[in-house]
């Protein structure tokens, strides 16, 4: 980050070109579901930026859900086999 | 979907070794991404065989965690996902590799006295006066957002950083995919007795 403050105030030698950076952003807009249809000058790089930043919380997020119910799921599979284990086995006698 | 979870033995191949092995090589070039690769790998994530993969070593490694200990909370499952996940990107990406070594105490340490230092010294510098047109601060701090949301990206250059978020969103992607289909999975066969994954997996594909 310091080193990309530097060389842009010495304004000569930009290690990275406008046409770069608008040419990532456009792809980085690609990804994004809500703003795959839109026109690419439409859409402002701050914006691609706040919509990628909010889509990848939205997947944490869903992803949080989806390990909780996994969990759950996964305890009550073990606690019905019990259950299944032991009515069998009090069945068996 | 054919099949869900097409066999489930244990891969030696992908063993958590031979990927920290595989990455000590790749490492030695961690700024260079080839843009066509980067495609590659981002189309990758998005074939049902990778998923596929990525179901069947997640239930792999739910089972051993589940032996091991019997408390399976949700936190537990996220951080066994997100391993797993981080081992199917093969040490490639630079969010993958964070993944895998956050895990050591020492790491998680590290980046919490990183963090006071950084603070303390954004007091003391003087404010930036002059707005460049280019990278004005609103833009800068989403970036800095963004490399915080993506794991071990906090200190990429911009083009490095999209490269990481795109492979990373398609990577949580096929996890979302996976973890929901493992989810109808296991609702569907713990309504009763287990039966046969075969059986099961038919009728879901139908219903």
């Amino acid at each position: 980050m310091s080193s990309r403050r530097s060389s842009s105030r010495q304004s000569g030698v930009s290690r990275i070109t406008d046409d770069q950076i608008t040419d990532l952003v456009s792809k980085l807009q690609q990804l994004i579901p809500e703003l795959r249809g839109r026109r690419s000058d439409k859409v402002s790089a701050s914006k691609v930026l706040q919509e990628t930043c909010n889509y990848i919380r939205s997947l944490h997020r869903e992803v949080d859900d989806l390990s909780d119910r996994v969990s759950q799921l996964l305890a009550s599979m073990d606690t019905d086999s019990d259950q299944a284990a032991i009515i069998r086995s009090l069945l068996m006698q | 979907m054919a099949s869900l979870i097409p066999n489930l033995e244990p891969n030696p191949d992908t063993s958590p070794e031979f990927q920290r092995k595989k990455r000590r090589k790749t490492e030695k070039r961690p700024g260079s991404f080839d843009r066509n690769q980067g495609n590659q790998r981002i189309k990758r994530w998005q074939t049902e065989r990778e998923q596929q993969i990525y179901s069947t070593k997640l239930i792999e490694a739910l089972r051993r965690s589940r032996r091991n200990s019997s408390s399976a909370a949700g936190k537990e499952v996220r951080g066994t996902a997100d391993r797993v996940l981080a081992i199917s990107a093969k040490g490639t990406t630079r969010w993958s590799r964070a993944i895998l070594t956050s895990g050591l105490s020492a790491g998680a340490k590290m980046r919490k006295h990183k963090k006071a230092n950084i603070n303390a010294n954004r007091r003391l510098r003087k404010p930036k006066i002059n707005k460049e047109k280019r990278k004005l601060p609103v833009f800068k701090r989403k970036l800095m957002v963004l490399g915080r949301l993506v794991p071990g990206c906090r200190k990429l250059s911009f083009s490095n950083l999209l490269e990481e978020t795109s492979d990373y969103i398609a990577a949580l992607e096929m996890q979302v995919r996976a973890m929901t289909a493992i989810t109808e999975y296991l609702a569907g066969s713990s309504g009763g007795e287990l039966q046969p994954p075969a059986d099961r997996l038919g009728s879901n594909v139908n219903s």
